[in-house]
């Protein structure tokens, strides 16, 4: 979908995204010309079509998830998210432990990282980084 | 005034752009993967889940690396007859690590994650309207798997696809003409029926359907020996496929299948059967690189 400024015969521009309410979206385009905004203001179940491409809508999602089982998964985890992280981590994860973390399915990050902070518990570590990632595929007999 | 065409880019989410980034992971991901091979059939309860681990333990017991994807969402089974629900879920240097069989067989599957008293529920923020957009997200999340695998070098991938003539056209379209199809029916008329429409339906793809198997065909009496029929009359529906082979029911197989147990003695036409069909895909497959 785009937006043409009719008087300027310009392609608008999106602005700004406000959070998402009750499932419908108000995203704002505006005139790179002229300055004139104009909003676009999506119902849910078109907030829903575009979503289910397991696409980003905008510059930021705010909590329009692109998990498409955050509601399992949060049950599935006492709570926890799908890209959440805890709000008290018992272990710390380095940076590229982490990268590795963002390259598996969305729906399936915050099991995988519960599994694998209760791995390294288990095992007396503090720190996960790509090291106890590859011993607990070798210990899981992966 | 311009039209959609004379613009450049999109309204600023980069939608196109977005699904066309999946694409190129998913091939990516599925770089080293030698054979992508689809199994459906358009019928449901013909047996596609039990073949597709039955094939892969027969590849993989001539030293193939192997894996399967569970392309069924909504009513997954191979982490149940792989004896891998709950497996343990660890980020690879290339993605999600698929769990192993005992025998070495990877399989990825939404049965693994989530309990089978739980729905496959997908998140909505419109109620009542899931027939709109459910296809959608399941192809999404489908994508989400093909691409945050690290499926590593492989020579075959098996995907077991869910019911469905249209659902099969449509997994066709996703994984692209490389994907190669086995179809599953079972030795009656009424299924064969539904297989046909599927197979109608495939033609309108570039993929290569390498012929069809019949499952089902005929029972095992282990008392007696001997494999029994199972459905009676002559076949009235012609398929237009080369049939891969015959495959008898067995007991044991189900059996084992329930209980997540490989199932692999080669003493039982089932077993020995599916050999061949494997034997035969592997000939297909070769023949044309």
């Amino acid at each position: 979908m785009k937006f043409l400024c009719v008087l300027c015969d310009q392609a608008m521009k999106l602005v700004e995204m406000a959070p998402p309410d009750r499932g419908a979206l108000s995203i704002v385009y505006e005139c790179p010309e002229c300055a004139h905004r104009i909003a676009m203001l999506t119902n849910p179940l078109e907030t829903q079509v575009v979503s289910s491409l397991g696409v980003q809508i905008g510059p930021g999602q705010g909590d329009i998830s692109k998990c498409p089982f955050s509601g399992m998964v949060q049950e599935m985890t006492g709570g926890v998210a799908a890209g959440d992280a805890p709000a008290k981590p018992a272990v710390v994860w380095t940076e590229a432990a982490l990268q590795r973390l963002q390259r598996i399915p969305d729906f399936v990050r915050p099991m995988a990282r519960t599994g694998i902070e209760k791995y390294a518990q288990d095992q007396g570590l503090s720190e996960i980084d790509e090291r106890v990632l590859d011993h607990a595929k070798d210990h899981f007999g992966m | 005034m311009k039209t959609y065409h004379d613009i450049a880019g999109d309204g600023g989410s980069d939608v196109i752009g977005q699904v066309v980034a999946k694409k190129s992971q998913i091939a990516e991901s599925l770089a080293e993967v030698r054979h992508l091979v689809a199994v459906g059939s358009g019928k449901g309860g013909v047996g596609k889940s039990t073949l597709t681990m039955q094939l892969a333990e027969a590849f993989r017991g001539d030293g193939a690396r192997v894996a399967i994807l569970d392309a069924d969402l909504n009513g997954p089974s191979q982490a149940r007859m792989a004896g891998l629900r709950g497996a343990p879920i660890v980020p690879g240097a290339k993605g999600l690590v698929p769990p192993k069989t005992a025998s070495g067989i990877g399989v990825v599957s939404m049965g693994a994650l989530f309990p089978e008293s739980q729905a496959v529920d997908f998140d909505s923020v419109s109620s009542g309207d899931s027939y709109v957009w459910r296809a959608t997200r399941e192809f999404s999340a489908f994508g989400d798997l093909l691409a945050g695998v690290g499926w590593g070098p492989l020579d075959y991938l098996l995907i077991d696809l869910p019911p469905g003539a249209e659902r099969t056209f449509q997994y066709a379209e996703f994984l692209g003409a490389a994907a190669a199809f086995v179809l599953v029916t079972i030795p009656s008329d009424v299924s064969r029926g539904v297989v046909s429409r599927a197979v109608a339906a495939m033609r309108r793809t570039p993929n290569r359907i390498l012929g069809y198997v019949e499952n089902m065909s005929g029972y095992y009496c282990a008392d007696c020996n001997e494999v029994r029929p199972l459905f009676t009359g002559e076949a009235g529906v012609d398929l237009g496929l080369p049939r891969l082979g015959a495959v008898p029911f067995d007991p044991e197989l189900a059996a084992a299948c329930d209980r997540g147990a490989p199932f692999s003695d080669e003493s039982r036409p089932a077993v020995q059967a599916v050999r061949t069909v494997a034997a035969e895909i592997t000939k297909l497959l070769e023949v044309r690189g």
